[in-house]
């Protein structure tokens, strides 16, 4: 049985009267891309926010690699990496002084940083602009930037909302290949999508989230069999499971 | 279901044939809505307080109005020209020059900022070239609503003052009709100018550095327009501005050489029924005024939509990694290196992005300044208290020394209190839509505190160490009074920093987009008030105790003593308690 790294219980969060999030439990293991789908407004970035541990919970529980955000923040922080949906990073820090206070942050040897700091500005062809204000960066750019910040400290748990919007196709196969190598070395993975296709093609499981419940979990294999209307693609089992028939129906009225 | 009526889609012929003028009043239309929706959906404080500023507005109007029709009617009455001494008349005749010139000029000045909004940073230029609205349609409503607030504001001064001046001169009707068509036009052509000024500044500057520069300088002029009044009171006294002196400049500068004072000049010339030189100098404003927005018009529209602007010509200098300093080592060795990784990050992270921000750079500058030209003042003013007619006691005057001595290191203290109070005040703040690398990072409540602790601390420690150096060679302190005051600011900064950070933390905003308008709330505000309590309280317990001794003819070490021992307690504990205080709250920051 491989190991949970990221477990939620029942997590709620309420704002006033409307609930975000409600009762929401799954697990993400070991070794496993988990894709998170849902129609905008649904409660993604909320839940991922949760887990993180940059939203408190109205109630239930979070863990991260066996540590509760909300009692041990510390050790289940210093096990996770997050990439936010708008990368919101320092303007002012050129990219490779962003990854250095990054791996500060994480109390990592400096040695090692300035070596890691190489290897991933190398690898998202960030090198040429190392030196540059990140303020000067494209969006794709500082994306990528947030990622190689999120992976400066190697984390078990990698946390990411929409990680490939404004990415070129190029940039995006390779967040994609590197997010399935960190899965296949033991880091559970965890991201939200829009991008159905990728969802398909990446994840090895799938959480469908819907007016803040989480109405389906599983392989697509199983996602399958869940859907009664006998529906092959994740396209049409998100559109059945998530009420999406009368968006299929403007569809056609548009055509 | 049928969502689309094929008769709500748009008749392209009909919106593409739309005329110029009707497009422009569309888009000056949807500003006018969103400013009359802002008005409508904001608290009823906020609408109080928006009509109580008009009201006020049009009640100073008013008054300049009443004002200057008095004070020129006086002002031609030969009593007055007697005891002047000078051609008033000529005077008078400059005013609507003057008051055109600073119009035009005015709006030049502000119109670029507005411009910079408007045409590159406010995002609504792609949605609106992208409909089909007239591209002149869409300059011509931009520069309007650049030239408007501005222009509005002006009028609210400017026309009073030139309605006034032809009353009290009698001047013919057509002077007032006119005022306004030529306070128009100059800003128009001032909006126009200004525009291409934006283009040809993007062309070398990114927009948003361009706005930051911007903002450094005007907040640089604002500020050293400030304390203009501190150093005329200490330089200017061997300046005579006499009256004939302000006259004849007034004169002079009325020259007919300069095409700004044309419509001035006309206004006047119309105004005393001299017709001919009247139209002819009005006619040439109007003129020039429309081919000048005209031109500037087509010109801006042009470099605008052919991509020029927004190819920046300079290249940017490339940062290069210092050879010298490998970044993996530095800043790791000395006292710095005692600091765990993850302080000394946050501390070089805020150093280097205050630094490179100029719009925060302009914050810390300030109270920098106003230590210079503090020291400025005292360097011509000495250090020794005035000797009166000498009959005081030596034991008063040296008393009378000890004050003012350690007055102006209370001063030095006011000045640290300024810097503090943005870098510790705003602290938290500071960190924006970015805290979330700090709260999804495993860093210690204690670490970050002391991070920004320090970061407030360090620089106005600095700067409070360098300016006691400048009072102690001025004032020739000695040794043993130079290291207890530096002990004194040492620890009353320490207080004070403790005191703001704790507030900062209080009233965290991390929603701001213009650091000026990052201190929301009034935590900031109580923050500084009970800072302004603390200062002469702490200071107050280093130094009473050397009075104390002194009265009662005690040895003056025990004075220092006592004032360290009373004065350190106090500042320790004012750091410390409240950001204990606070302590739970850090960890609810940035969580919603």
């Amino acid at each position: 049985m491989p190991e949970n790294l990221i477990e939620t219980r029942d997590l709620i969060k309420r704002y006033g009267d409307k609930v975000a999030v409600n009762k929401v439990s799954f697990d993400v293991h070991a070794g496993e891309v988990f894709g998170f789908l849902g129609p905008n407004g649904a409660g993604k970035t909320t839940t991922l926010k949760m887990i993180v541990g940059l939203l408190q919970p109205t109630s239930g529980t979070v863990k991260v690699a066996g540590y509760d955000v909300q009692t041990q923040s510390r050790l289940a922080k210093a096990s996770c990496g997050y990439v936010p949906d708008t990368p919101n990073l320092y303007a002012k820090l050129t990219g490779r002084e962003l990854l250095r206070f990054v791996a500060d942050l994480y109390d990592l040897d400096r040695d090692q940083a300035a070596r890691r700091a190489d290897e991933l500005l190398r690898m998202f062809e960030l090198t040429s602009a190392a030196e540059d204000t990140v303020d000067s960066y494209s969006h794709g750019m500082q994306q990528k930037a947030s990622l190689a910040a999120a992976l400066m400290h190697d984390p078990r748990v990698l946390v990411l909302d929409e990680p490939t919007v404004g990415l070129d196709p190029k940039s995006a196969r390779l967040i994609k290949d590197i997010l399935r190598q960190l899965a296949d070395r033991g880091a559970a993975v965890m991201l939200s999508t829009h991008i159905l296709e990728i969802a398909e093609r990446m994840c090895d499981r799938i959480g469908i989230i819907d007016k803040g419940q989480l109405v389906a979990v599983g392989t697509m294999d199983e996602l399958r069999t869940l859907d009664k209307t006998g529906q092959t693609s994740l396209e049409d089992i998100f559109l059945s499971l998530t009420g999406g028939t009368e968006e299929t129906e403007i569809a056609e009225v548009l055509k | 279901m049928k969502f689309i009526n094929s008769s709500l889609r748009p008749a392209s012929n009909n919106a593409a044939s739309a005329g110029i003028l009707s497009s422009v009043w569309k888009l000056l239309r949807l500003r006018l809505q969103i400013i009359y929706n802002g008005f409508r959906r904001a608290k009823l404080r906020t609408k109080i307080r928006i009509v109580f500023v008009w009201v006020f507005l049009l009640g100073l109007a008013y008054f300049i109005l009443s004002a200057s029709r008095w004070l020129l009617s006086l002002v031609h009455s030969p009593e007055f020209a007697q005891y002047a001494g000078i051609d008033l008349r000529s005077i008078l005749a400059s005013i609507p020059a003057l008051t055109l010139s600073a119009l035009f000029i005015g709006t030049v000045l502000t119109s670029f900022g507005v411009l910079l909004q408007a045409l590159y940073l406010s995002g609504d230029m792609d949605f609106l070239l992208a409909t089909p609205v007239p591209i002149r349609a869409v300059f011509i409503a931009k520069l309007l609503q650049a030239v408007l607030p501005n222009f509005a504001l002006f009028s609210l001064f400017g026309i009073p003052m030139l309605f006034g001046l032809g009353i009290s001169n009698g001047y013919h009707i057509s002077y007032y009709p006119l005022v306004i068509l030529l306070m128009i036009f100059l800003a128009l052509a001032a909006s126009g100018i200004s525009s291409l000024l934006v283009m040809l500044v993007v062309r070398v500057l990114p927009p948003r550095r361009a706005v930051e520069i911007l903002g450094f300088i005007g907040a640089m002029f604002a500020f050293l327009c400030s304390q203009t009044g501190n150093l005329a009171n200490s330089f200017g006294r061997n300046i005579n501005f006499s009256g004939t002196r302000i006259a004849g400049l007034l004169v002079l500068s009325n020259t007919r050489w300069l095409p700004l004072n044309w419509a001035g000049q006309g206004l006047v010339a119309l105004g005393e029924g001299r017709w001919l030189s009247g139209i002819l100098l009005a006619g040439a404003t109007l003129g020039f005024s429309t081919v000048v927005f005209w031109f500037a018009l087509i010109t801006a529209q042009r470099l605008y939509y052919s991509g020029w602007a927004g190819m920046q010509v300079v290249a940017r200098k490339k940062r290069m990694p210092s050879a010298r300093t490998p970044y993996t080592n530095r800043t790791s060795t000395g006292l710095v290196g005692f600091l765990p990784k993850p302080v000394l990050a946050i501390l070089q992270k805020d150093f280097l992005t205050l630094r490179r921000d100029l719009r925060s750079l302009s914050q810390l500058i300030s109270p920098i300044i106003f230590g210079a030209i503090y020291t400025l003042v005292l360097l011509r003013r000495g250090g020794e208290p005035p000797a009166g007619s000498g009959e005081a006691p030596n034991w008063f005057m040296d008393s009378f020394r000890i004050v003012l001595a350690y007055g102006n290191i209370g001063m030095s203290l006011f000045v640290g209190w300024m810097l503090l109070s943005r870098l510790a005040g705003m602290g938290f703040s500071q960190e924006g839509r970015n805290y979330w690398m700090l709260k999804v990072s495993p860093i210690r409540v204690w670490h970050l505190l002391a991070s920004k602790f320090l970061v407030a601390y360090l620089p106005t420690l600095g700067l409070g160490f360098l300016f006691l150096s400048v009072i102690s060679i001025l004032q020739g302190l000695s040794i043993l009074e130079f290291v207890y005051s530096f002990i004194a600011i040492v620890m009353c900064l320490a207080g004070m920093a403790g005191i703001l950070l704790s507030f900062g933390v209080a009233g965290a905003n991390f929603t701001w987009e213009d650091p000026r308008r990052m201190n929301s709330g009034m935590m900031g505000c109580f923050g500084q008030i009970l800072t302004i309590i603390y200062l002469p309280l702490s200071f107050g317990l280093f130094i009473a105790p050397l009075g104390f001794a002194q009265l009662l003819e005690f040895p003056l070490v025990y004075g220092y003593l006592a004032g360290l021992i009373l004065g350190s307690i106090f500042a320790v504990g004012s750091a410390f308690v409240p950001l204990w205080l606070v302590r739970r709250r850090v960890e609810q920051l940035g969580v919603g």
